[in-house]
């Protein structure tokens, strides 16, 4: 059954509880747009699946392989898009759909004592997708983009991490076809971990450069949870 | 490329044209921009992945290309839509950009928008 | 096989080109110098790319390309970090000078 509502030109409408107005938006674009032709039903349901279904698993993997192998170390550092066919990701076809807008030269940048790494692009927000999934909100903002070249100790403050000046803060920028994600340095605590165990505390900020892994956080849960491994 | 477009710098702001009343409509009381970096930390809603679904599409069958997109993101995104919640920028700007380039009419949007609301309060 | 014209720790200076094509040439790093710290491969330039010329076959133009790495503090007036910060980022060669003698 429907009503008439009487809406003014103009009155924000309130979605039913739940379902906001973005999502209704969203879904009458998309509808418009397989309707006017400009792609099909069936490219959506694939980049919706893929969207959905990457996240930083990959590059968790890679990072806690690393940790405990140094042989593949060495390769990933070597040659970071082979060495990701060891997890399965292959970066030339990591949709099953053919690359959209990633590309294929892949270079991890390993954190030490004296040198902490960032990535960002300021050009566009390209991120590593295929090791890391779709990029947070934030990665994409203006604010981050053209900050974190100028002031990346702020804006490093800001997500809670602080260096000294003997370790230096080195951004990356990258504005060409190289996608980077950082190595963070394997956490006190977590002597005779299994690989597993590693990559839950490998988290996406860690392998973005905002944060540093913790042997007691693995964001697979809210702060407030029980502590992991214990 | 038609004037909207030459006066979006790569670097610059300067943005031409007005925001479009449906997209405008869509920010309620409840929406607000977020004030802080960490604030954009959240697990995307289903919606938000679709958009990004939608937009890969666009830009792969070349309607709207992902770094134009980007682009105009930045650009209405800090001005004309800057009071929107960071997370519904790509649906908004997308919304706008496809409007912009004649593929529906803000009419056509929004009779659209009223048919999906009727559907979601029927289920 | 690439031929490099920057060798492995050269001083190097970003050209001030013109800003009127689609480059990917960020515009904090015109004029400034850094270290070539890595090769990359040769890749199509971006200002040929942008117009659909994204192999040899359509008139795209390969040039090998660089990881310069610049201190902050040549970058930015007044940077508020620390001295050893660094920034990194890939340019074509094109973009790419000899630093003069400082």
């Amino acid at each position: 059954m429907s009503h008439d509502h009487d809406h003014g030109a103009h009155d924000p409408i309130q979605a039913p509880e739940g379902v906001s107005e973005f999502e209704i938006l969203e879904r009458a674009v998309r509808e418009l747009a397989i309707e006017k032709g400009l792609f099909s039903e069936e490219d959506h349901r694939r980049f919706s699946e893929w969207a959905e279904s990457i996240g930083p698993s990959g590059g968790s993997k890679l990072v806690a392989k690393a940790w405990t192998d140094p042989e593949f170390k060495a390769r990933l550092l070597a040659d970071g898009t082979e060495a990701c066919k060891e997890v399965g990701i292959d970066w030339l076809d990591p949709t099953g759909v053919g690359t959209p807008s990633d590309y294929t030269y892949f270079y991890v940048l390993e954190n030490t004592p004296e040198v902490h790494n960032v990535i960002v692009c300021t050009l566009c927000s390209c991120y590593p997708r295929p090791v890391l999934g779709m990029s947070p909100d934030w990665y994409r903002t203006p604010n981050y983009r053209r900050r974190l070249v100028r002031w990346p100790r702020e804006v490093l403050a800001e997500f809670g991490l602080h260096f000294g000046p003997d370790v230096e803060v080195r951004v990356h920028d990258s504005n060409q076809k190289s996608r980077f994600m950082v190595m963070p340095m394997r956490p006190e605590g977590t002597e005779g971990w299994t690989e597993e165990q590693l990559e839950a505390i490998v988290t996406r900020d860690t392998m973005i450069g905002v944060a540093l892994p913790q042997a007691d956080w693995t964001a697979s849960g809210p702060p407030s949870a029980a502590k992991a491994n214990s | 490329m038609d004037g909207f477009r030459a006066a979006v710098g790569r670097e610059g702001q300067f943005v031409t044209g007005h925001g479009y009343d449906v997209l405008l409509d869509t920010l309620g009381p409840d929406s607000q921009r977020e004030a802080k970096l960490p604030d954009l930390q959240h697990k995307p809603d289903p919606w938000e992945s679709a958009v990004q679904a939608t937009c890969e599409c666009l830009s792969w069958r070349g309607t709207l290309d992902n770094l134009e997109r980007r682009n105009a993101e930045d650009a209405l995104g800090e001005t004309t839509y800057r009071d929107f919640p960071v997370r519904a920028r790509s649906v908004v700007v997308t919304a706008h950009e496809l409007m912009e380039r004649g593929a529906f009419t803000a009419d056509e949007l929004r009779a659209r928008m009223d048919q999906v609301r009727e559907r979601i309060n029927r289920a | 096989m690439t031929e490099y014209k920057y060798a492995i720790g050269d001083r190097v200076t970003v050209r001030d080109g013109t800003t009127l094509f689609h480059t990917r040439t960020q515009a904090f790093t015109r004029g400034k110098s850094g270290v070539v710290v890595e090769y990359r491969p040769e890749w199509v330039i971006p200002e040929d790319e942008a117009w659909g010329r994204d192999d040899a076959e359509r008139g795209g133009r390969y040039e090998p390309f660089y990881v310069v790495r610049f201190l902050q503090r040549d970058l930015w007036p007044n940077y508020t970090g620390f001295d050893i910060d660094t920034l990194e980022t890939e340019v074509s060669e094109h973009w790419l000078e000899p630093a003069k003698e400082e």
